[in-house]
C-alpha cells in the first residue's frame, strides 16, 4: 500500500512538473521571469554598422558572389563547379545558413584556418627545430577540434616542447631561435595587438600607449627562457631559468635605471613566490639538461592568458578574425592597437570583444556570426552612381576586395582547372578499390562519411602540395613581414608561361572525372561551355554577352583550333583580376 | 662603331620610354601596397637622370695584396709586383695591367675596416651597407637603385644580376621596398625564367589569349577597379613587353668583335651582357665573378682569376667611357672582405675584413683618387678608416640620392643609409 502510495507520489510529482512546463509555454511571462532573447550577434553587428554611416550602401551580393566569397575565406579555395551549380540552383531561403555552416564543418576549414594562423604568427620564417608538418597537424587539429582561442593562444605562450602542452606549440618560441627581443616584439604585435618595436629603447615617441615599461613587462615573462637540446629528450626545447630580473633605461634618460617584473600591458606585475636562492629549480640547469623552474613565468603567462586576463589579447584576435573576413580591421592596420588609432567602431568592437569571452573565445561560432552579417554579405560592387574615391575605407558600406593568398591563389587555379578534382576522383577510386568493405562502413551515417571526407582532403592536400611552393615564393613579401600584396612582373610571367600553370590547362582525368579542359573538349553547344568555364573558374553563370563573346571566339576557330582556342579561353579567366581578387 | 641611339642623355631616356609604348598618365598607376616614398618631383627627376649602377662582384673575397693595394717586397706582400697605372704615383698588383690604364677613371678606397670575416654578413655589408640586424632587413643597393633610378611602368627589371649558375628571382634584396625591386637573377646570363611564351603556343595564340583576358576583365573592371587590381593588370603588360624585348638579354646580338675584345669566357660575356643592359637602361647591373676564396693557392688562383677579369674589365670600363655612359653610370667593384696579409701554410690566404680595398668610378667620382692608407705590409689602416657604410653612403650620394633621406616602414622612420656614416666627400664633385 505505501508503495502504490509511493509510486503514485512521483507520477503526480511527475505529471505536475509537465503542467508547469506547458504553462510556461502556453503562457510565457507567468511564474519565473521571462528572459528576453538578445539579438544575434550578426544582427548587433549590422545594427552598429547601419548607425553609424548614412550609406550609400552596396546591396546584397548576390548568390554566386555570396558562394565564392564565403567559400575563400572559410575553406580558402573556390568551391568545385558542381557544389557551384548545385547552390546557385537550390531555391531554399535558408542555404547560405546550411552552406556557412557545411564549410565550417568541412576538413578544409581546419586546414584554412592552420594556414591563416602558421602565417599570423611564424610569417613565413624557416625554421626547422620543430618541422612545419608537425605544427600545421597541431594548428588543424586546434581548428578542427574548434579548440578556445584563449586555450590555444595559451599553449603557444607557455609552450616549451617538453612537459609543459604539445611539443609543435613551441614552435612559435623555437623557430625565433628564443631571442628575448624578437619574442617580446612579436608576442607584443602577434597576441597583444601592440607594436612595440620602439619601445625597447624609450616611450614611443608618437603613440602615448606604447610604453617602455609594457616592452619590458612582456619581456619579463620571457627572457628567461632559452634553448637547450635537452639529453634525456634528445631535442631542443625552451627552457627557463629560475633567476634574471629586468632593468632598463630610456635612451633619453640613461641615468634613471628602472626595474620590473613580469606584467601585461597595462596591468600590474605579478605575484611570485620567494624560493631560497638554492630551492628555486625543479630541474637545475646543467650541461645539455633543460632546466625546469619551481615557478615558471612562461606558465604564468599561459595561465594569465587562458583566463583571459588581457583584454588587449581578445581584442586583438577578435580585431584579426575580423579583418579576414572583412577585408580591414576595426583597428586599422592590425598591430597598432592604441589610443591615437581609435577602432571605427568602438561600441561594435567592445561588443565583439565582450561576446567573444562569453562564447568562451569560440572561434567558429565568431566567424559564423560574421558570415551571417549583412556587412559581410554585402556586395563589393560600387552602388550606381559611386566612384571609388567616394567610398569610405572604414564604414564597411562596401565589401573590400582582398587579393587571395599565394595559398589561395594556387589552390584556387587547381580547383578551377580541375586538377583537385581529378587527384579526389584517383584518390577515391584508390580508397574504394583498396578496401571495398571499409569504403562501404564510411558511407554509413554522418560522422563517418566526415572521415572520408577528411582522408580524403588529406589525400588530396598531400598529393597536390607541392604545387603551392612557387606561389609561396613569387607571391608574398620577406620571412618576418606581414604578406603585403605587390603585383610583379614576375607574376605576371609566371602565370602567364610557366609550364606548371600551363600543365594544369592540359586535358586530363582520372577515374571518369575529368579536368576543366578535358570536360570542355567534350562539350559541343556554345551556351553549355561558356556555363561550364565561367561556373568552373569565376564560380557564376556567364552573361548573355559573355556568351555571345565565347561563341562568337569559338566560331573562329572551328577543328582542329578549338582545343588550343577553350585552352585561351580558360587561361584568360584564370589570369583575370575577377578570379585574382576575392571580391 | 659609336651607337648613336646609347648618348645617355635624359631625352634619350624619354624617348626609350616611348619606344616601350607606355605613356606617362593614365596607365599604370603605383602598385598597390605599403612601401616607402620619395616626394614624386624628385623621383620623376632622378628617373630622367637617366643614372644606373654597375657592380662586379668578386665572390669569395678578393685580395686587396694581388690587386688593389699591393704591398712587394715585404713579409707579406708575396710573389707578385707592384706596376705604375694611368695615375702618376698609384701603383697596383702586375696582376692587373689592363686595368691600371684605366685607373686614370676609376678611384681606389684602401682602407676599409667592416670588421667582419663572415662570407654571409661580410658580404650583407657591401651589399646594403649596414651591419645584419635581428628586427629588420635592409635594401641592397641595386633594389634601391631599381626604385627609385628606373621608370616605375618599365617592364624591364630594374636590378639585374647576371651569376656563373643559377636562375631565378630573389626578393630578400629589395626588403621592404617590396619584392618588386628584388634582383632578377640570369643564370650564366640566360634571359629570366618564364620569359619565353610556351612551346605550344604560337604568337596568334598568345595575341589571343591576352586580348580575351582583357575582354573578360571588362564587365569586372567597370564597378570594381583599384589600384591593386590595376597593378595586377598592368603587370600583364608589362610581362608582354619583357618577353617583346627579350632579345636584350641574348648577348649573341652584340658584334662579333665585341664578344671577343671582352673574352670568350663566361665573365667576358656577362660583362658583355651587362654593357648592352646598361645601355638599355637598366638601373643596376651585377656582374658576380667567381671565386676568390683563396684558402689555399692564393696566388695561382688569382693569376687565374683576374687575368679573366682584368683585361674583360678594362675593356668594359674603356667602353663605357667612349659610349659617354661613365659619366651617368656608377662603377664598383667589391668583395666580402679583402684577404690575410699573413700567408698560411697552404700558399693560401684567410679573410680578412680589417683592412682592405675596394674600386669605385663614375656618375661623377673623381677618376685617379686614393682614399686612404695601409701600414707598409697591409695589417691595419692608418689613414681615413671607412666602412660598408660610408661607401653606401657615397654610392646613393653619387647617383645623385639624399644618402641621409629615411624611408618610412610600418610606421618607423628608416634611414635609407646607416646613420654612424656618412659619404666620403673626397670622391664626389
Amino acid at each position: 500500500m505505501i508503495g502504490r502510495r509511493f509510486k503514485d507520489a512521483i507520477a503526480l510529482r511527475r505529471w505536475l512538473v509537465a503542467a508547469a512546463l506547458v504553462c510556461a509555454v502556453i503562457f510565457p511571462g507567468r511564474g519565473a521571469a521571462a528572459a528576453e532573447k538578445p539579438l544575434p550577434l550578426h544582427a548587433r553587428i549590422d545594427r552598429a554598422i547601419r548607425e553609424a554611416y548614412d550609406g550609400p550602401w552596396a546591396t546584397r551580393a548576390d548568390d554566386a558572389e555570396f558562394l565564392r566569397r564565403v567559400s575563400l575565406d572559410l575553406t580558402g579555395s573556390i568551391p568545385d563547379v558542381e557544389t557551384a551549380r548545385a547552390f546557385l540552383d537550390n531555391p531554399d531561403t535558408a542555404k547560405r545558413e546550411q552552406l556557412i555552416d557545411r564549410l565550417l564543418d568541412s576538413p578544409q576549414y581546419a586546414r584554412r584556418m592552420a594556414t591563416v594562423f602558421d602565417v599570423m604568427l611564424m610569417e613565413r620564417r624557416g625554421g626547422n627545430r620543430i618541422a612545419a608538418a608537425e605544427w600545421q597537424t597541431y594548428l588543424r587539429e586546434s581548428f578542427a577540434r574548434n579548440k578556445p582561442f584563449n586555450r590555444l593562444a595559451s599553449e603557444i605562450l607557455a609552450a616549451d616542447g617538453a612537459r609543459r602542452g604539445p611539443r609543435a606549440a613551441a614552435k612559435f618560441y623555437l623557430d625565433r631561435g628564443g631571442e628575448p627581443h624578437l619574442l617580446t616584439r612579436d608576442v607584443a604585435r602577434l597576441f597583444f595587438g601592440m607594436n612595440l618595436q620602439c619601445a625597447q629603447c624609450h616611450d614611443h615617441p608618437l603613440v602615448d600607449g606604447y610604453l617602455q615599461e609594457d616592452y619590458y613587462g612582456i619581456y619579463a615573462f620571457l627572457v628567461r627562457g632559452y634553448i637547450v637540446k635537452d639529453k634525456k629528450l634528445g631535442v631542443e626545447v625552451f627552457a627557463e631559468k629560475a633567476e634574471g630580473d629586468v632593468k632598463y633605461q630610456s635612451v633619453f634618460m640613461p641615468e634613471e635605471t628602472h626595474e620590473t617584473g613580469p606584467h601585461l600591458p597595462g596591468k600590474p606585475p605579478i605575484a611570485e613566490p620567494q624560493f631560497k636562492k638554492d630551492a628555486c629549480y625543479e630541474v637545475a640547469p646543467a650541461d645539455q639538461v633543460a632546466a625546469v623552474p619551481k615557478f615558471s613565468r612562461l606558465a604564468e603567462l599561459g595561465r594569465l592568458v587562458a583566463g583571459g586576463a588581457s583584454e588587449a589579447m581578445t581584442k586583438n584576435i577578435v580585431n584579426r578574425l575580423w579583418a579576414l573576413m572583412m577585408g580591414r580591421g576595426l583597428v586599422n592596420p592590425v598591430g597598432w592597437q592604441h589610443d591615437d588609432n581609435p577602432p571605427s567602431h568602438p561600441k561594435l568592437f567592445n561588443l565583439l570583444a565582450d561576446d567573444f569571452v562569453r562564447t568562451n573565445f569560440n572561434v567558429k561560432a565568431f566567424l559564423r556570426e560574421l558570415a551571417l552579417s549583412e556587412t559581410y554579405q554585402r556586395s563589393s560592387q560600387l552602388p550606381a552612381g559611386v566612384t571609388v574615391a567616394q567610398v569610405p575605407d572604414d564604414r564597411y558600406s562596401v565589401a573590400t576586395l582582398k587579393p587571395l593568398s599565394p595559398e589561395q591563389l594556387a589552390w584556387s587555379m587547381m580547383q578551377a582547372t580541375g586538377v583537385t578534382d581529378v587527384r579526389q576522383s584517383s584518390a577515391l577510386h584508390k580508397l574504394a578499390g583498396d578496401d571495398p568493405r571499409f569504403f562501404e562502413l564510411l558511407e554509413a551515417d554522418a560522422p563517418r562519411r566526415a572521415i572520408k571526407a577528411s582522408l580524403l582532403e588529406n589525400t588530396v592536400h598531400a598529393g597536390l602540395q607541392g604545387q603551392v611552393g612557387s606561389f609561396v615564393n613569387l607571391f608574398t613579401g620577406l620571412p618576418g613581414m606581414p604578406d603585403a600584396y605587390q603585383a610583379s612582373v614576375q607574376q605576371a610571367l609566371f602565370l602567364s608561361n610557366s609550364p606548371q600553370v600551363q600543365g594544369w590547362l592540359n586535358p586530363a582525368s582520372a577515374a571518369g572525372v575529368g579536368s576543366l579542359m578535358a570536360k570542355l573538349n567534350q562539350v559541343e553547344p556554345t551556351g553549355a561551355v561558356a556555363d561550364e568555364l565561367f561556373l568552373s573558374v569565376f564560380t557564376r553563370r556567364p552573361t548573355d554577352e559573355e556568351c555571345g563573346m565565347v561563341g562568337s571566339f569559338l566560331a573562329q576557330h572551328p577543328g582542329e583550333g578549338r582545343a588550343p582556342a577553350l585552352k585561351e579561353l580558360a587561361w584568360a579567366l584564370l589570369t583575370s583580376a575577377e578570379f585574382r581578387f576575392n571580391h | 662603331m659609336r651607337c648613336r641611339y646609347a648618348c645617355g642623355s635624359p631625352e634619350h631616356m624619354i624617348a626609350r620610354r616611348t619606344f616601350l609604348g607606355v605613356l606617362g598618365a593614365g596607365v599604370g598607376m603605383a602598385a598597390g601596397g605599403s612601401g616607402p616614398f620619395l616626394r614624386p618631383a624628385m623621383a620623376r627627376q632622378l628617373e630622367q637622370s637617366g643614372r644606373r649602377m654597375l657592380t662586379i662582384y668578386m665572390a669569395g673575397g678578393l685580395s686587396q695584396l694581388e690587386s688593389w693595394d699591393p704591398k712587394p717586397g715585404t713579409d707579406t706582400g708575396g710573389p707578385f709586383r707592384s706596376i705604375a697605372t694611368s695615375v702618376p704615383g698609384v701603383r697596383i698588383s702586375e696582376l692587373l695591367p689592363y686595368t691600371a690604364r684605366q685607373l686614370h677613371r676609376l678611384a681606389l678606397v684602401r682602407s676599409i675596416n667592416t670588421k667582419e670575416n663572415d662570407h654571409g654578413k661580410g658580404r650583407y655589408i657591401m651589399e646594403t651597407g649596414r651591419r645584419q640586424e635581428p628586427s629588420i632587413d635592409y635594401p641592397q643597393l641595386g633594389a634601391v637603385a631599381a626604385k627609385f633610378l628606373a621608370p616605375e611602368d618599365d617592364p624591364l627589371p630594374g636590378y639585374i644580376h647576371i651569376t656563373p649558375g643559377g636562375n631565378g628571382f630573389s626578393k630578400q634584396d629589395a626588403a621592404f621596398l617590396g619584392p618588386k625591386y628584388g634582383a632578377v637573377t640570369l643564370g650564366n646570363g640566360k634571359p629570366p625564367s618564364n620569359s619565353v611564351r610556351p612551346e605550344k603556343l604560337s604568337e596568334t595564340e598568345e595575341v589571343n589569349r591576352q586580348h580575351l583576358r582583357e575582354q573578360i576583365s571588362q564587365r569586372f573592371n567597370l564597378r570594381r577597379r583599384t589600384a591593386q587590381t590595376e597593378a595586377y593588370t598592368y603587370s600583364y603588360e608589362q610581362a608582354r613587353q619583357l618577353m617583346l624585348q627579350r632579345s636584350v638579354f641574348d648577348v649573341s646580338n652584340e658584334p662579333p668583335k665585341d664578344l671577343e675584345r671582352y673574352g670568350t669566357h663566361d665573365f667576358g660575356r656577362h660583362c658583355l651582357l651587362a654593357r648592352r643592359l646598361l645601355e638599355k637602361g637598366i638601373a643596376c647591373v651585377k656582374v658576380t665573378h667567381s671565386n676568390y676564396d683563396t684558402h689555399h693557392e692564393n696566388f695561382n688562383f688569382h693569376i687565374e682569376q683576374l687575368s679573366e677579369f682584368d683585361r674583360t674589365f678594362a675593356t668594359l670600363i674603356e667602353d663605357l667611357a667612349e659610349r659617354g655612359l661613365l659619366d651617368t653610370t656608377l662603377v664598383t667593384v667589391i668583395s666580402e672582405f679583402g684577404r690575410t696579409p699573413r700567408i698560411n701554410h697552404q700558399f693560401g690566404r684567410d679573410h680578412w675584413g680589417k683592412a682592405w680595398s675596394s674600386v669605385i668610378g663614375g656618375c661623377g667620382i673623381h677618376g685617379g683618387a686614393v682614399i686612404g692608407k695601409t701600414n707598409d705590409n697591409g695589417t691595419e689602416v692608418v689613414d681615413r678608416e671607412v666602412s660598408g657604410g660610408h661607401l653606401f653612403h657615397t654610392y646613393l650620394k653619387a647617383v645623385g640620392l639624399n644618402s641621409k633621406d629615411e624611408y618610412t616602414v610600418n610606421g618607423r622612420p628608416v634611414p635609407m643609409a646607416d646613420p654612424e656614416a656618412e659619404p666620403i666627400e673626397e670622391l664626389l664633385s
